[in-house]
């Protein structure tokens, strides 16, 4: 066995197609996602105000969503119209109507209408756009109320005070600094990763278990086709492992993710997850003994794997099916446990479920490679 | 004009006669359209389980809770006696939030004081963070403004001017687009043109690789091909981005015309995108797995999910070289959004130019592929 993994890293490195699958390629894409991500929350969103008051207050309220960080007005728009086209043509995320009369009817005591309308087809844009712009309302507003109180003599703690009977108190649980975008790549970079070795692995075995190959060299170098297939496999599970592991130095050493939980835990998910998903990669080809079927079946199950994860759209609001189909892939364990292990710093009697998961899926998919495997064995003898 | 039509039928025959690439094309198509929406089917967020933590039990309280529990957004699904057994059931993932209602709570507002309520969310997962925060803020906000008002009356200020003075505006948000916040009406319309845009750089590439030498001269060679993958796509093109969006009831305010004239330099700028690939990478297998790898980078380079404000600027420069990252803002402004022609104009010439670029590129590799057919062509 030793002697296939050392032949197959000789392989790897005389092989460009190869190294570059296999190293190239999943670094690269660390890379990109890395910058794509790096900026951290969208700021500077371009919204603009439909002014028709043109008031004191209208300018003040302008002012204070020019400073809410997440929007910047980009200019005044003459109408509703002509800002609804700036939003459809993309010129403008939002759009903030302040009606004519508004400062007026505020002083008279007659509720005006300020309304905020923001692109929600670019649902993560839109809902950033709606919060800045409703805090810095929120603010202009809490402003009057407080001017009104002072008016009428409260001090300005008092009046503070009055104005919220019920304040709310609200915490982000496990995410305190909202750090939404490392938690997205800290998925994104296994989700690619996932991809890659399952492929990566089919295409390894292709090439020496593929049609017109000649796997009995191979099983006779290794003495057997069960460490020939351990040779071929392992040296990948190390070299996916150290980029995994580059990613994890990039999350959580460069950019400051926090790890609150359990390492060991997340190593060992890590070398499951890595072994299940090649397991996919030779399950998928020796059940085709052809590299484009296989691909097929890979491409099929990994490709779409991101929003059976649960990141955008949570997992339990799924249906059934769909909540089965993503609990038989890999992924979806591995990037659980490394949220719980980093993020939500889980209970390891609650996360350890993780990992059993992903060493079920490994185990049942080595079982079903190792039965073809047996059966190829015949298929060997009987022809040499 | 007879070197077109071979170099046409010659890429149609390598399309369809190839088991692999009429998978690829074809099937992975049928199959991507069932498997994708999948996860998103429920559309909407409804009842996000919570955790009561009611310290106080009184019955303001109570009434506090039964106002939470009747927004949309929550669902107050346990009750717990203390912060340590709520962060338990989040952190199994039973409950995705906290509301935590103090000892004290009903004395403190009866006193005429302030009287805080603190919500724990989990943030771990943004649309569940949203959710949580909507789901308690409106309903105590409304409860806080009617103490306001209540001791406003109660101090002889008019209830009018006690209506005037806790909310001297009323402020309405109003979504454009997706009014709903459906979470497939998002997703989908910028995921299928990606699954497209994917399966046809795949497909075509590996046509790419498998072709044997050409007839005729490389520009007409090139031209042939363009005509053939305009034929296959004026049929899957509308089916994918505009049939199977009605069929998943998607809201559609597009027009057609606009949708198929910025299909086509999509299509012409992927399948040329296709040659360039085939010719970087020669084999099929490495061509396949590379595509499958990139497809979710790509999606979050067109600055479709992933804002492009946030995306640092030699990034984006390099996402408009796929020709996605134009296709899907074009796209979805488009259907979703109702944008007409002269709305997306520059994200068509965009399409446009990528479709010079490649096509100059495409040409010069098959004048270096086969330079002999170039002079043979000149001696015919």
């Amino acid at each position: 066995m030793l002697a296939v993994m050392l032949r197959e890293f000789r392989l790897i490195l005389r092989r460009p197609a190869l190294l570059g699958l296999v190293v190239v390629l999943p670094v690269l894409m660390l890379v990109v996602l890395t910058g794509i991500f790096r900026a951290g929350i969208p700021t500077g969103m371009a919204v603009v105000v439909v002014d028709l008051d043109r008031s004191d207050l209208s300018r003040s309220i302008t002012r204070m969503l020019d400073a809410a960080p997440e929007i910047t007005v980009r200019e005044q728009a003459l109408s509703l119209t002509d800002a609804r086209a700036k939003i459809v043509a993309g010129h403008a995320r939002g759009a903030i109507y302040l009606p004519q009369g508004l400062e007026r009817d505020i002083l008279r005591g007659a509720p005006p209408e300020i309304v905020i309308f923001y692109d929600n087809q670019h649902m993560s844009a839109g809902s950033l756009v709606a919060r800045g712009a409703r805090g810095a309302i929120d603010a202009a507003l809490t402003g009057l109320r407080l001017s009104v109180r002072q008016g009428q003599g409260e001090a300005p703690v008092q009046a503070m005070v009055s104005i919220q009977p019920i304040p709310l108190q609200a915490h982000a649980l496990f995410n305190p600094a909202f750090d939404y975008v490392h938690f997205l790549l800290a998925a994104l970079v296994p989700t690619v990763l996932q991809i890659i070795a399952a492929a990566a692995t089919a295409y390894a075995i292709s090439l020496d278990f593929g049609p017109g190959r000649h796997p009995q060299v191979l099983a006779r170098m290794a003495g057997g086709v069960l460490p020939a297939m351990l040779g071929k496999i392992l040296p990948y599970t190390v070299i996916f492992l150290l980029i995994l592991g580059l990613s994890d130095i990039a999350l959580y050493g460069w950019l400051g993710v926090p790890l609150r939980g359990s390492l060991l835990l997340m190593a060992t998910g890590a070398v499951l997850f890595v072994l299940g998903v090649q397991l996919i990669g030779a399950a998928a080809f020796v059940l085709t003994r052809d590299m484009g079927r296989a691909a097929s079946i890979i491409a099929v199950i990994t490709a779409p794997a991101f929003g059976f994860m649960g990141l955008g759209f949570p997992r339990e609001a799924m249906s059934q099916l769909a909540q089965a189909w993503g609990a038989l892939i890999p992924g979806t364990w591995y990037v659980q446990l490394r949220i719980d292990q980093s993020l939500r710093e889980t209970p390891l009697d609650i996360s350890v479920w993780s990992v059993v998961w992903l060493a079920c899926i490994a185990v049942a998919l080595g079982a079903l490679v190792l039965l073809r495997l047996v059966r190829l064995r015949r298929e060997i003898e009987a022809t040499s | 004009m007879s070197d077109i039509l071979i170099a046409l039928r010659a890429e149609l025959r390598g399309i369809f006669a190839d088991r692999q690439v009429r998978l690829i094309i074809l099937v992975a198509l049928v199959i991507y359209a069932l498997i994708y929406p999948y996860p998103y089917r429920a559309e909407l967020l409804r009842d996000v389980p919570v955790v009561l933590v009611d310290l106080d039990r009184s019955t303001i309280s109570a009434d506090l809770a039964r106002r939470v529990n009747a927004s949309e957004a929550v669902m107050l699904s346990h009750d717990a006696p203390d912060m340590i057994t709520a962060t338990r059931l989040v952190q199994e993932r039973r409950a995705y939030g906290a509301l935590v209602i103090p000892e004290g709570f009903e004395r403190a507002l009866l006193r005429g004081s302030q009287s805080p309520v603190a919500l724990y969310a989990d943030a771990s997962y943004f649309l569940m963070y949203q959710r949580v925060m909507q789901g308690a803020a409106v309903p105590l906000r409304q409860m806080g403004a009617e103490v306001e008002m209540g001791r406003l009356i109660a101090q002889g200020t008019a209830p009018d001017v006690a209506l005037a003075q806790v909310s001297p505006a009323v402020q309405v948000e109003v979504p454009l687009f997706n009014p709903a916040a459906g979470y497939a009406t998002y997703v989908l319309p910028a995921a299928f043109v990606l699954i497209l845009q994917q399966t046809m750089l795949m497909g075509l590439a590996l046509v790419a690789t498998r072709r044997g030498q050409g007839l005729g001269h490389p520009v007409w060679r090139v031209l042939g091909r363009m005509g053939a993958w305009v034929a296959l796509y004026a049929l899957l093109l509308p089916v994918y981005l505009i049939v199977l969006p009605a069929l998943y009831g998607l809201p559609n305010l597009g027009n057609v015309p606009a949708v198929l004239m910025l299909g086509l330099p999509f299509v012409l700028a992927t399948g040329l995108l296709a040659q360039c690939v085939a010719a970087l990478f020669k084999r099929g297998e490495v061509v396949q797995v590379v595509l499958l790898a990139v497809g979710l980078p790509f999606f979050f380079l067109s600055g479709f999910a992933w804002p492009v404000e946030a995306i640092p600027a030699h990034l984006n420069w390099i996402a408009q070289i796929i020709p996605s990252t134009a296709a899907i803002d074009g796209l979805v402004r488009v259907s979703q959004m109702g944008a007409t022609l002269p709305d997306i104009g520059h994200r068509l010439w965009h399409l446009w130019g990528l479709v010079g670029a490649f096509a100059t590129v495409a040409v010069s590799l098959e004048v270096m592929a086969h330079p002999s057919t170039v002079a043979g062509h000149q001696t015919r």
